[in-house]
């Protein structure tokens, strides 16, 4: 045996269930923020580097298509933080029956849009 | 075996940390989208904030990559790609670090 941990079940296996689909969004944001996290620190470096090089971004940050992005960047975000919380209960063995797993799912969706929202239209 | 359940373990711990910073880090970066160069010079010359940035990136790198690891051996069948992905993400990883550490301290001490 080459592997010491159990592995996920390729994506091609799973039946489009929510709970799969839930477990490969996770992944999918988790990528994507790790992402969004590699162009911060492209973000942070323009700022250290002076006001000529910010220009740059402050170039790219009037486009819509950033701020399309950076929406995303927010849905993204609060998604993966509130399926996260599930993660963490589970790893307690809390919250793991069906009834539970299938009303939590509703529970991120509902407050993965709520916070989105919120941060967009009331901060 | 025993290096997993770390991984584990660290992995859990991390995203305990980032949740309470999490909601202040993504008010700030919406508001730096919009703000000048000086106001976020001034923004970055609190100690608080600065440190509060830099723990947030650095808990967040360790994060992505204990995820990315996790990805990695779960799609990536191949020894030699496994090792090569595994590589040059980490590569990315510890290159971001450092680039968070410096200039922080750079735009932070200025």
């Amino acid at each position: 045996m080459t592997y010491n941990r159990p592995l996920s079940p390729h994506l091609s296996i799973h039946k489009k269930v929510l709970t799969s689909v839930f477990s490969i969004l996770h992944r999918i944001t988790g990528i994507g923020l790790t992402i969004g996290t590699l162009l911060i620190s492209i973000w942070i470096s323009l700022l250290a580097l002076g006001a000529d090089y910010f220009y740059i971004f402050k170039f790219i940050s009037t486009n819509i298509i950033f701020k399309f992005f950076l929406f995303i960047w927010t849905v993204a975000i609060f998604y993966h933080l509130f399926n996260g919380v599930r993660y963490l209960f589970w790893s307690f063995g809390l919250g793991m029956d069906l009834k539970t797993v299938y009303f939590s799912s509703y529970f991120v969706l509902i407050f993965t849009l709520v916070a989105t929202f919120g941060v967009w239209f009331i901060r | 075996m025993k290096n997993y359940k770390n991984k584990w373990i660290i992995q859990r711990v991390s995203a305990l940390i980032l949740i309470p910073l999490l909601f202040w880090f993504i008010f700030q970066c919406l508001s730096f989208s919009t703000m000048e160069y000086s106001q976020i010079i001034i923004f970055f010359t609190s100690t608080l904030n600065s440190f509060l940035f830099l723990i947030m990136m650095l808990v967040t790198i360790i994060h992505a990559k204990l995820g990315c690891d996790n990805i990695i051996e779960d799609y990536v069948s191949g020894k030699k790609i496994k090792f090569i992905s595994k590589l040059t993400i980490n590569f990315l990883f510890y290159l971001s670090a450092l680039i968070f550490i410096l200039s922080i301290m750079k735009v932070s001490l200025l």
